[in-house]
């Protein structure tokens, strides 16, 4: 991971000294400190730094005209705010002037990294997710089905192509958020629907509703899983999982998708096959905070 | 769900249409369903996730998806719903559901939201929520249907 480069903004000697620790043992450079509107012009043309950490109160001005002055000299500088203030008013002025993120003081030293590392996230991120997301997702899958049927299932077929499926029965979508985005769908026909809900519900289902329900929690609890050991493996992630719509029909066509990167496989288990579609893209710049 | 909620889908529809072409925005209607969607032909879903969490569902029939992507390509003639059409749907729901994120923010409810689905055919949608709101958006005579299914995240 390369560098990143922070100028501190602030104009208290103590929070300076505290942020630059911080920042410094979180393993960022921190390249200098400015206190007033003039100083952070000139050590912002002077320093180049990546990204500058606001307070809000500086004698002479504020955090907000320190940051459209910073935008003036270089707009690819993020900054973030870090301030004891921090209500909806702010906030809303904060987006509007493009600041990337919000931190109340006092901050939490982990957060802050977090924070830091989220808005810095390159192209890296994709590489790293790219290398792990479908083993993730498989091995999320097998553990699943395995602990549900008690029975051992086997991936039969894995593919990274990315095309149209025509299915029918049972497709489950879920949309996943957060500094990578993408969407998981898990399709399964009615058949083996039917005689996976019976083995967990010990009883055939009911209605077609309690039948896709099931499988939406199946859906819901593997995607989580697979998510949540991602985010484990590198934080900057942030992966949620959005509810699952679950369609059923005779003839349901799902389009490709504008995807970076994805992966299908095919799973045999005790109640016949199920088929998994997941993909990702790189996630846009986006507004964050720590309260 | 709360009907406040409705707003920043109509002003997504007033922001982004015009920016395509569309001027003529009309609500035909806004209907509280139950679960459950018939798909009118095309659906594309998107998930949300944040201080709100659910999906949108947008539902509209094949020749008015087909109207809509040509307007979007600039007036070329779409005469069947192939992978080019399917895309600029996908895209428009991309857009939409982006401004609608934006205008939530202007309320402070943070929503980041995921790639967009489309899906054709004969089938039903089951929501992620007991209650959908449907909003009924006629847009230059096309008809979409934008039923919203959000709960607050606790």
């Amino acid at each position: 991971m390369k560098t990143i480069n922070i100028l501190i903004v602030d104009d208290s000697p103590f929070q300076i000294a505290l942020l630059n620790d911080s920042l410094t043992e979180s393993g960022f450079n921190v390249v200098g400190e400015a206190m007033s509107l003039e100083e952070v012009k000139s050590e912002v043309t002077r320093l180049k730094p990546d990204l500058v950490t606001m307070d809000m109160t500086i004698p002479g001005t504020d955090g907000f005209e320190c940051t459209e002055a910073i935008h003036e000299i270089d707009p690819n500088v993020k900054v973030i705010m870090v301030s004891s203030m921090m209500d909806d008013e702010l906030i809303k002025k904060a987006k509007k002037l493009k600041v990337s993120g919000y931190v109340q003081k006092p901050f939490d030293q982990e957060e802050l990294a977090l924070l830091v590392n989220r808005i810095m996230a390159d192209d890296t991120l994709n590489t790293e997710l790219e290398s792990m997301y479908s083993v993730m997702f498989k091995e999320s899958i097998i553990n699943l089905l395995t602990r549900l049927t008690k029975t051992k299932p086997e991936v039969v077929k894995e593919s990274n192509e990315n095309t149209d499926r025509n299915t029918s029965g049972i497709s489950v979508v879920m949309g996943i958020t957060g500094k990578c985005y993408g969407r998981v769908i898990l399709d399964m026909s009615f058949q083996s629907a039917e005689k996976l809900a019976e083995v967990l519900l010990r009883r055939p289902a009911k209605s077609k509703e309690e039948l896709t329900n099931v499988l939406a929690e199946v859906a819901n609890i593997f995607s989580g899983n697979a998510c949540s050991m991602i985010n484990k493996r590198n934080k900057v992630f942030g992966l949620r999982v959005a509810p699952p719509t679950t369609l059923y029909g005779e003839s349901i066509s799902i389009s490709k998708a504008e995807l970076e990167t994805n992966y299908s496989m095919v799973v045999n288990t005790s109640c016949g096959e199920l088929t998994v579609n997941v993909g990702f893209k790189r996630g846009e710049g986006e507004w964050m905070s720590i309260i | 769900m709360d009907v406040n909620h409705i707003n920043p889908f109509l002003e997504s529809f007033t922001n982004i249409m015009p920016q395509l072409g569309m001027t003529e925005i009309n609500r035909q209607g806004v209907s509280l369903k139950g679960r459950f969607i018939e798909s009118p032909g095309v659906v594309v879903v998107i998930g949300l996730m944040g201080d709100i969490k659910g999906n949108i569902i947008y539902g509209l029939n094949i020749p008015d998806a087909m109207k809509l992507a040509s307007i979007m390509m600039m007036g070329m003639p779409v005469d069947d719903f192939n992978e080019l059409a399917q895309s600029a749907i996908s895209e428009l729901v991309n857009m939409l559901t982006a401004n609608v994120a934006t205008n939530f923010s202007e309320s402070n409810i943070t929503v980041d939201i995921s790639t967009p689905t489309l899906i054709q055919g004969e089938f039903t949608a089951n929501a992620s929520t007991d209650k959908v709101i449907c909003a009924t958006m006629n847009v230059n005579g096309i008809i979409i249907d934008v039923n919203i299914s959000l709960e607050k995240t606790l």
